[in-house]
């Protein structure tokens, strides 16, 4: 009893920091992104809420799939978001991520995020705004505080049910540590 | 500096093009047997025509060709024209175009990554957009985009409403 | 016995006190430039979430010595630390300090050089060479200003130095030689890796440099040893030209006012290359500071 409560303790002070400090790695894999700009600058600063940028996946919390997803940058990303260091957090951006958008019937597009990686919420639009991104990214940040935000503990227990879903589309996919 | 028409002759009097076009100013169309069509190419290049902007390709599934269009543009004369040729569905095969232009071999690539086509005098053919695609090449008309995504993915399901078609 | 035990709090309440007040700089930075840029910035207590986040994170490693490298390059800025008069205090005091903080600044950049062989990424070499190339570039005026100094108050140790200066707020040597003030303010920039001579942290030209590998405690580690080594520095301008102080609070208020000069200066330029920054220290501040140095031997 003693232990569970300094470790409970422990980890809601750890999920307090967590959500005060995230870093966010701009993979710009779509049009979305074009949005993303202007919501790092002067107009709708994101940095007063602590969110600033990453330059590399081992130092990232979070990745931001803004956009649609060609298969051939599906199989770069599974590798990125393997690359990352727990825990970790993944938003799907745009409609392109929820049900396939504007290229629901394109034969290289992938038509739902949910099934290739472990997704902790969607910001819908086609694209978001600014402020829906803020909107958003403030949702997350309470999830992350309240410990709702599992995803990475989600991938690791169902990791069969991923993996199968990412070699029926991609083919091989290289695995390292 | 030629205009539009003196082009059009200059070109008919060494050649035998099948047709003659100005669609609009500045922009000229011909159309040339395939067989000298490589030799208008060069022809055109020693005339100040020494931009290569791309080379693109129709699929004309009834009449069973594929149409080759390449498009040059000079900086003297400020002219786009556009060279058409067809060739045989079946085999699918035309000369290179790489020893004019160097460049022209990733455009032929393009193109036989998305239709099929093979160019002879070309060995680097290999996928420049697709990734480990196994069907047939998906611009032709009859690839069934519609089935292959029905195949392949699944959609979201929405309630017990699923996606109809 | 209890002088040990009094040493040994004497130095953990340094260190402590000296990494607090680094990130609370760190934070005071940020806010800064963020107003600079006429938007809200973080709060001033980031970087304190930022390292208690960063500790509470997995981490892969690459083998001892990409381990041994992230501690070898915070020991050596902590020992760094005990030679310098923060105030009125200083652990140990003798003759010498210059050239052994000197001696001991390249350690950290060592730690950190071997830290990212242990890591194998080629973007990390080439943060690090970078790095070192522009330490060749800074060092050579700095000890031309340093060497004048020591010859012309005969004394090389730097509390020897703080001392000199004391009296009225003119006998500093801000004011007694303003050409080597000015070359040491250029070489501090230099120094603390601010804007113009940032080619070694570009995040986007080659993902941050030396640090592309770290994540979590690595990271975290790396922080707390910029923290220190920006106090450091500040603390050497400070005694060196700005006279010292008789306690902790004003020797703070010094450091704070050199900090915001050099944040606000480096926030407005752009990027050099590495081989136009070294360019430009062995021109115009060698020369400089060349003179100034002529001028007081002679």
């Amino acid at each position: 009893m003693n232990n569970n409560f300094v470790k409970g303790s422990w980890q809601e002070i750890l999920d307090w920091a967590q959500n005060k400090s995230i870093n966010m790695l701009h993979y710009c894999t779509g049009c979305g992104a074009i949005e993303l700009p202007p919501t790092m600058t002067s107009r709708y600063d994101m940095s007063r809420f602590g969110i600033g940028p990453a330059a590399t996946p081992r130092q990232a919390d979070l990745l931001l799939v803004t956009g649609y997803l060609s298969t051939k940058t599906l199989r770069r990303l599974v590798y990125t978001y393997e690359q990352m260091q727990a825990p970790k957090f993944v938003v799907g951006f745009g409609s392109c991520t929820i049900n396939g958008g504007m290229y629901w019937d394109s034969y290289n597009t992938i038509k739902q995020l949910d099934k290739y990686l472990p997704v902790e919420m969607y910001i819908a639009g086609c694209m978001p705004r600014p402020e829906a991104i803020l909107d958003g990214l403030l949702k997350l940040k309470k999830m992350i505080a309240d410990g709702e935000a599992d995803g990475y503990q989600r991938y690791e227990e169902n990791k069969d049910f991923y993996h199968q879903n990412q070699e029926a589309v991609l083919g091989e996919v290289q695995r390292t540590q | 500096m030629r205009n539009e028409k003196d082009l059009l002759q200059l070109m008919n009097a060494h050649f035998n093009p099948l047709k003659l076009e100005i669609k609009r100013e500045q922009n000229v169309s011909l159309e040339f047997e395939k067989e000298e069509l490589i030799q208008a190419l060069s022809f055109l290049k020693s005339h100040s025509y020494k931009h290569l902007s791309t080379i693109s390709c129709v699929d004309w599934l009834e009449e069973g060709e594929f149409e080759l269009v390449y498009h040059l543009f000079s900086y003297t004369d400020l002219i786009n024209i556009s060279l058409k040729t067809r060739i045989e569905r079946e085999p699918g095969i035309f000369q290179t175009a790489k020893e004019i232009w160097p460049v022209a071999e990733f455009y032929e690539r393009d193109i036989h990554d998305f239709f099929g086509v093979k160019f002879k005098g070309n060995d680097n053919l290999e996928e420049l957009i697709l990734e480990n695609w196994q069907e047939i090449p998906p611009m032709r008309k009859d690839f069934d985009t519609r089935k292959f995504v029905n195949d392949k993915f699944e959609w979201r399901d929405y309630n017990g409403q699923k996606h109809t078609d | 016995m209890i002088d040990l035990i009094y040493k040994i709090g004497h130095f953990l309440l340094i260190t402590i006190f000296t990494m607090a007040l680094g990130l609370l700089f760190m934070g005071i930075a940020r806010k800064i430039v963020a107003r600079i840029q006429k938007r809200y910035g973080p709060p001033i207590y980031q970087p304190y979430l930022d390292v208690l986040k960063l500790f509470g994170k997995n981490a892969i490693t690459h083998g001892f010595i990409f381990d041994f490298g992230a501690v070898m390059a915070l020991g050596g800025v902590i020992t760094t630390l005990f030679f310098i008069p923060l105030g009125s205090w200083q652990l140990y005091s003798m003759e010498g300090t210059v050239l052994l903080i000197i001696y001991l600044l390249a350690v950290a950049s060592l730690g950190m050089a071997m830290g990212t062989v242990g890591s194998g990424n080629p973007q990390a070499s080439v943060g690090i060479s970078r790095a070192l190339t522009q330490m060749l570039g800074y060092e050579l005026p700095y000890l031309v200003i340093l060497f004048a100094l020591i010859f012309r108050y005969q004394t090389s140790s730097i509390w020897g130095l703080m001392q000199a200066q004391a009296g009225s707020f003119l006998n500093w040597n801000l004011f007694a030689y303003p050409l080597m003030a000015l070359v040491a303010f250029v070489v501090l920039i230099g120094m603390m890796g601010k804007k113009p001579f940032d080619a070694m942290i570009a995040p986007s030209e080659i993902g941050s440099g030396p640090v592309v590998e770290s994540g979590g405690k690595y990271l975290g580690m790396l922080l707390l040893q910029k923290s220190i080594t920006i106090i450091i520095e500040l603390a050497l301008y400070v005694n060196l030209f700005l006279g010292g102080a008789d306690n902790i609070f004003s020797f703070s208020f010094k450091m704070l006012i050199v900090w915001v000069l050099a944040t606000m200066f480096g926030s407005l330029f752009p990027r050099f290359r590495i081989e136009d920054g070294v360019k430009f220290f062995w021109k115009w501040p060698l020369g400089i500071a060349i003179l100034q140095a002529l001028y007081i031997i002679i």
